[in-house]
Formats: C-alpha cells, sequence, structure tokens
C-alpha cells in the first residue's frame, strides 16, 4: 500500500527538476570530488575528464587508450589481467545505470543542457538537424570510437606514431572545458612538438569551439558525435535499467519526439520495438514524462517498473490538471 | 350562392407567408427537437447533469440563442484547425461539421447525388447562413483534408464567404509531410493574428493550449468509466457532450463535463449500470455522427448495445491527443500544436491506416469490446474504402463488424434498426455460448 503510494507519486514527479539536482550532485563529484579526496575510479563509463586534476572519477577512454597502447606481446600476455579487470569494472559501472550516465551523470553533459538553458533564458529557438544529415551525421561517433580503440592498437603494434598516444583525449572538449573548473586553462595550447602534435591539439581547439556554438543552438550537440555514447550502445543490450515501449499503445502523436534532445525518431515511430533505447539515446527519460498514454513508455529495472508514462502524470507536468481536484 | 360566395373568402383571408429563412430554422427546429427528446426520454436512468447539454443544444438550435459575444468567431470546417492557436487570440472556434438532414437537402444542389452527407449538409447550412450558437462568422477556415471538404472550398466561396485555406498533408509518416505541416501552422497563426487583428504571445498561446488541455483531461476522466464491466454512462450522452465541444464555451464545457464526470462516478460507488447486464458493448467507428444526426448511436443503445467506445473525429478523435512542449515559447509552443493535429490522427484520408487499425485493436482490448459499427456516410469515399481492411483486420481479432452505409435521411430508419437489432441479438448470442462453453 505504502508502496503503491509512493510509486504514484514518483509517477507524477517533475523528471526535469529531479535530473537537475542529480546531475549538479554528480557534476561536482566527478569535477571537484578531488579536493574532498572523492575518487571512483578511472573506469567511469562518462566524459569525466582525467585532464582535471581534480577529478573525483575519470574517463574509461584515457585509462583504455593508454592500456591499448601496449606492444602487443606485452598486451596479449598475463600482464594484461588489468586491461580486462579494468574493463570488467567499466562494464560493471555501466551496466547497472545504462545510458542514464549521459542524461544523468556526464559532466559534459550537464553542461551542454546549462548552455540549453542559458539559450532558452535568451529565447533562442533551438535548430534541429534534417532527416538526411540526421542519418549520415550519426556515424560520427563511430569513427571516433575507432579512433579510441583501433590507433592505440596500432601504436602498440607499431604502425602507427606513438605521437598518437591518447589521441581522442587530445581531440576532445572535455580536456580543454574540465580542467577550466578548476581554474586550469593550460589545455588551451597548440602542441609545436611535432605536426601530429599540432592536428590533435588544433583539432581539439577547434572542436570545443564547436561545442560551445553547437550546444547553444542544438540541444545535445556534443552527444551526437560521443564515442563514449557508441561503446554504451554496444553493450546496453545487457543493462539492468531498461527503456521499454509497448508499440500498442503507442498512438504515434510524436509528444516524445517533440520532446527528445538527440532528435531520435524511433521513440515515436517505432511501434514494434520493445526495447526502444537507440544509440543516440541518452536516458533523460524526458520522453517517458511527455508521454500521454498509459504504460506506452516506462523504465524498468530488471523486471521492475520505476517509471511509467502515465495520464494524469503527463497532466500535471503539462499544467492540465484541474484545480479543484 | 354558395359557389359565389367562396372566392371572395379566398380574398379576404390573411396569407401569412413564411419566409425561407423562417422555414429553415422551423425545420432545424423540429429535427433537434425530435432528436433531443428521443435521447433524453427513450432511455431509463437520465443523468441529471446531462440536462445542461440537451438544454444547451435546444437553445442553440430551437431558440436559436447565441453563446458568445463580442468575441471575434472563427469558423472551422474540418477536426485539423488548432483550436489552442484561435483561442490564444481571445476568439471562438465554432467547429461548423453540419449533421441536419434539412441542410443535406439544401446543401445538394451543389454536390454530385451521390457524396458524403456531412459535406452536403454544411453547405446547405453555410448557404442558409445559420451558423449554430453565433451571430456571424468573422472568418472561416478550410483545410484540404478529404477531397470532398477541399472541392467544397470554392463551392463556400461562391456562396459568398472568404474562406481560408489551409494546407494539410496526406502523408503523415514523412519528416517532409511535418514540416510542411508546421509551416501551414506557423504561417496560419500568423496570418489569423493580422486578419483578426488580435494579438498572440507566449503567455495567451500558454492558458490556450492548457485550456484545451483542461478539457482533454475532463474527457478522458470520462472516458476512463467506460471501461468499467458495468458501464455507468451510455454513448449516447458522451456523443452530445463531444458535440456541444463544437460551439460551447471551452470553459463552461469543461466544468459541465466533470460535473457528469462526478455524477458518474458516484454511480459506479452505487454500483448503478445504464445498461443491461448483457448489453453487448459496441465501439463505434467511421463517418462522424453530429447532432441531430445521432440515429445510429440511439438505435444501437435502443436495441440494449452499449457504446463504451468510439473513433471517430466528433467524439474520440477530437481529445485523444494532447499537446506536449519542451520549451514554453511561442517556437516550440506553435511547433507542438501543429503535431498534435498531425501525427497522431487517425483520420482515413492519409495513404495508410495503419495507426487507425491500432488504434481500434487497442480500443477493442482496453475496453472490452464485444463488437464493432463502422458507420460510412454514402459516398464518403475514404471510410468506404477503408471498410474493406477493417473488416478484415476485424476479422483476424474475432470481433463481429457491422458496416451500415447511411445518410441523414430519416426514411432509412426501419430498415437499419432491424439489422442494428439483429446485430445485437447475435453479439448477445455469441456472449452466451462463450459464457457456457
Amino acid at each position: 500500500m505504502m508502496i503503491n503510494k509512493i510509486f504514484q507519486k514518483i509517477q507524477k514527479a517533475d523528471i526535469r527538476k529531479f535530473r537537475f539536482w542529480i546531475q549538479l550532485f554528480l557534476f561536482v563529484i566527478f569535477v571537484y570530488g578531488g579536493y574532498v579526496a572523492i575518487d571512483v575510479g578511472r573506469e567511469i563509463p562518462v566524459f569525466s575528464c582525467g585532464y582535471d586534476r581534480e577529478a573525483g572519477g575519470v574517463c574509461y577512454f584515457m585509462s583504455l587508450q593508454h592500456q591499448l597502447a601496449r606492444p602487443w606481446e606485452r598486451l596479449f600476455s598475463g600482464a594484461s589481467l588489468g586491461v580486462l579487470s579494468a574493463f570488467g569494472v567499466f562494464i560493471l559501472w555501466f551496466i547497472v545505470f545504462n545510458k542514464a550516465w549521459c542524461g544523468y551523470a556526464c559532466p559534459l553533459g550537464t553542461m551542454q543542457d546549462w548552455i540549453t538553458a542559458l539559450r532558452k533564458r535568451l529565447r533562442i529557438p533551438y535548430s534541429t538537424y534534417s532527416e538526411e544529415s540526421f542519418k549520415s551525421l550519426k556515424k560520427i561517433k563511430y569513427i571516433f570510437l575507432l579512433i579510441v580503440i583501433l590507433f592505440p592498437l596500432l601504436i602498440g603494434a607499431g604502425l602507427l606514431d606513438p605521437e598518437w598516444r591518447g589521441g581522442f583525449c587530445k581531440m576532445c572538449p572535455g580536456r580543454l572545458i574540465t580542467p577550466m573548473f578548476v581554474g586550469d586553462f593550460s589545455q588551451w595550447s597548440i602542441d609545436f612538438s611535432s605536426k601530429t602534435a599540432i592536428f590533435l591539439t588544433t583539432f581539439g581547439i577547434a572542436f570545443t569551439v564547436v561545442f560551445f556554438v553547437g550546444s547553444f543552438i542544438k540541444k545535445r550537440f556534443f552527444c551526437f558525435f560521443c564515442p563514449m555514447s557508441a561503446m554504451h550502445y554496444i553493450f546496453s543490450p545487457f543493462a539492468l535499467l531498461k527503456l521499454k515501449k509497448d508499440g500498442e499503445k503507442c498512438t504515434k502523436c510524436g509528444d516524445c519526439y517533440r520532446v527528445c534532445d538527440m532528435q531520435i525518431w524511433d521513440i515515436a515511430d517505432d511501434v514494434k520495438s520493445r526495447d526502444i533505447l537507440r544509440d543516440d539515446c541518452i536516458f533523460c527519460l524526458k520522453c517517458v514524462a511527455a508521454c500521454p498514454e498509459e504504460d506506452a513508455l516506462q523504465v524498468d529495472i530488471v523486471k521492475w517498473a520505476i517509471f511509467k508514462s502515465t495520464k494524469g502524470g503527463f497532466a500535471k507536468r503539462m499544467g492540465f490538471e484541474d484545480e479543484t481536484e | 350562392m354558395k359557389q359565389n360566395e367562396q372566392p371572395e373568402k379566398a380574398a379576404r383571408r390573411v396569407r401569412k407567408v413564411e419566409n425561407q429563412k423562417a422555414r429553415h430554422q422551423r425545420h432545424e427546429a423540429m429535427e433537434a427537437l425530435k432528436m433531443l427528446d428521443a435521447l433524453r426520454h427513450d432511455f431509463s436512468k437520465p443523468l441529471s447533469s446531462m440536462d445542461y447539454f440537451y438544454e444547451l443544444f435546444e437553445k442553440v438550435y430551437c431558440r436559436r440563442e447565441k453563446l458568445h459575444s463580442a468575441k471575434p468567431m472563427v469558423g472551422t470546417l474540418c477536426i485539423q484547425i488548432p483550436y489552442e492557436i484561435i483561442y490564444a487570440m481571445d476568439a471562438v472556434p465554432v467547429r461548423l461539421c453540419n449533421g441536419f438532414h434539412t441542410n443535406e437537402q439544401s446543401g445538394g444542389e451543389f454536390m454530385p447525388a451521390k457524396s458524403c452527407s456531412l459535406v452536403k449538409a454544411t453547405l446547405g447550412m453555410l448557404k442558409q447562413e445559420d451558423i449554430p450558437g453565433v451571430d456571424k462568422l468573422d472568418y472561416l477556415v478550410h483545410p484540404t483534408t478529404c477531397d470532398q471538404k477541399t472541392k467544397s472550398i470554392s463551392m463556400v466561396e461562391e456562396i459568398g464567404y472568404d474562406v481560408y485555406h489551409m494546407e494539410f498533408p496526406r502523408v503523415k509518416e514523412s519528416e517532409e509531410s511535418r514540416e510542411y505541416w508546421r509551416r501551414t501552422i506557423r504561417k496560419f497563426t500568423k496570418d489569423l493574428s493580422k486578419d483578426l487583428g488580435r494579438k498572440i504571445n507566449r503567455r495567451s498561446l500558454k492558458s490556450a493550449i492548457q485550456k484545451v488541455g483542461k478539457a482533454q483531461v475532463a474527457y478522458h476522466r470520462l472516458n476512463e468509466l467506460r471501461k468499467l464491466k458495468s458501464v455507468p454512462i451510455l454513448g449516447k450522452d458522451i456523443f452530445l457532450i463531444t458535440n456541444a465541444f463544437f460551439f460551447d464555451d471551452i470553459e463552461r464545457w469543461t466544468e459541465m463535463t466533470l460535473a457528469v464526470c462526478s455524477e458518474v462516478e458516484a454511480r459506479v460507488k452505487e454500483e448503478v449500470s445504464a445498461a443491461g447486464k448483457r448489453s453487448p458493448r459496441i465501439l463505434y467507428t467511421g463517418s462522424p455522427p453530429i447532432f441531430p444526426n445521432l440515429k445510429l448511436p440511439y438505435m444501437i443503445e435502443q436495441a440494449d448495445g452499449v457504446i463504451v467506445a468510439d473513433e471517430s473525429c466528433s467524439a474520440n478523435r477530437l481529445f485523444n491527443d494532447m499537446v506536449s512542449v519542451d520549451e514554453w515559447f511561442m517556437y516550440d509552443m506553435v511547433d507542438a500544436v501543429a503535431d498534435r493535429y498531425l501525427k497522431g490522427c487517425t483520420c482515413p484520408i492519409f495513404t495508410k491506416n495503419d495507426d487507425r487499425k491500432r488504434r481500434l485493436k487497442e480500443l477493442i482490448e482496453s475496453y472490452n469490446v464485444d463488437g464493432v459499427v463502422y458507420q460510412s456516410f454514402a459516398g464518403c469515399q475514404v471510410y468506404e474504402m477503408e471498410q474493406r481492411s477493417i473488416q478484415q483486420q476485424m476479422e483476424a481479432l474475432g470481433i463481429p463488424m457491422l458496416y451500415v452505409e447511411t445518410d441523414y435521411s430519416p426514411g432509412q430508419g426501419g430498415q437499419l434498426s432491424t439489422r442494428i437489432e439483429a446485430f445485437m441479438e447475435s453479439l448477445k448470442v455469441k456472449n452466451r455460448r462463450k459464457q457456457e462453453g
């Protein structure tokens, strides 16, 4: 009875506020955690950048690139047990929360939401991609993922210049932006030591400028290109947290698509898939909150539903509820 | 002597010649009253909260009273014209889709013999300049939805109206159609504001969206109650309520609908059922029943059926899909309103009808439907054409379906009611067998 009541309350919750506070809390942990000796490890499945000297937990890609760049004879030996165990920790973190890491925990994602809030304050409309550019641009994150995984392996095999070590990190806007929050602006420079270094650091600065401009005009602009998002998607079928859809209850009204920061068409138009999580999804749950159909969308942990679309919840969030009640 | 007297007497007699308009209004009033009396008195256990709606129809169609004053009146000729935009300009949308046989006859001159009763009746009404509840129209919006409506735009203009042509896509799955329709609505918002000389802003649109949303929530609350095992409200009452939404003041409508909700909810507690224990539960779909052409719902429920759900543009489709806004600014709200009227729509004018089939299936399951009654106005090609695929789907689901082709003429009565009675009987027999077996 009590549990039932709490469950009903959750269904009517203002998901935006809930999300804002969780994001703020985790932002502080990841960006400033070092000040209070918080360290949740170096296998975190979000862009919590290790170049931030006070980071409370570090992006897995940093150690992954480092580990994969070992010479092959070492990489494929017993000494690499550490590589596997790090991977195991990453998977464990990821499997529990699925892509909710993106929507709730990623510092870079949170920053983009704040930039969106600024845009809203200025009452400037957001932009969207056309269907065609969406389809071609979304492939970029897989190219970045290849850079993250393949380039270190090539270095280890001696086929690529070691200058490319940590290549993606050098290109990533997280390296330039995150340290700024602890007063470190030193990453904003071009390394002239070699051609590769010039390319990588210039790319990093350019990408960061694009990050700011892009996320100002397009919601969650960077996430669309994020290799971590691509990595997540590979393992999301095994995750405990699930985003599910009951196509029979869907009217295809598109309310979920309307609020989706990532412009995922399938959330509205696919009425066949039960598991509706897509590679671009950031698991922010705005779609579930914006769905006016009872039980059409829901979030499950293992097999228990924790958040569902409801008529009542929708009405409350939209201000459609009758005051007399 | 007598022979001489007669012409003299005839000459002295004062002859009152009724003008055409008065005659038309008298006919309308007769038609309206007949249906109202039937709906009101031919069923047991009437709801007292329904009195408001009976009186509203009487006021509008019999006593010719006007409902709105001082606000601009925007006539709409389809379900696709966004109420939210019109309310945001403090204007009143009045849906003009008409259900009178009198009007069908007078509108008949414009159209081929076998064409949609609704379109004919609407043309007839416009020709008579006899708009329900309204003194005069300040604006008239006509979307290019079905062929007959689209082609009738020029006829409405011929009668002498200025018509706003609203372009509507006939494919709704594509991204192009979404963008096309959003552009139509953005343009409409600008044009209407300019033509009426009324401003629309963030605050007024937000409150209009919420006003309409509240009306929808009220309807949904009432509709939910029809899922119950013993149905506490008859479909004829629901149709009357949703029909009133065409012209009534929206806030009063919401208030009165909530009053009906409260009464029905009280009934549920007392376990009072509006229908019989064995009354077959009917899903109504097809051409819209519009007052006073409620003969089909009336016949179904007179034959001991109970309409528990419907899929038509004079009821369910008016309220079903709701606006969802991400950023409460004009740029997002106008697009959000546009989406509501296109994406979820189950009108048969679209190329595909998968969404309509899925809606029907969902309604059948959640309202525990025994049989489907599919009405198509004779000459309504899109509903006639979809009948086949819906029939096949119903066969696959094992749900009996009765297909009826009707128009607004009262002459069909006997034959039609016999068919409906037979259908209800067969459903009852089927149910009994299911219980026994």
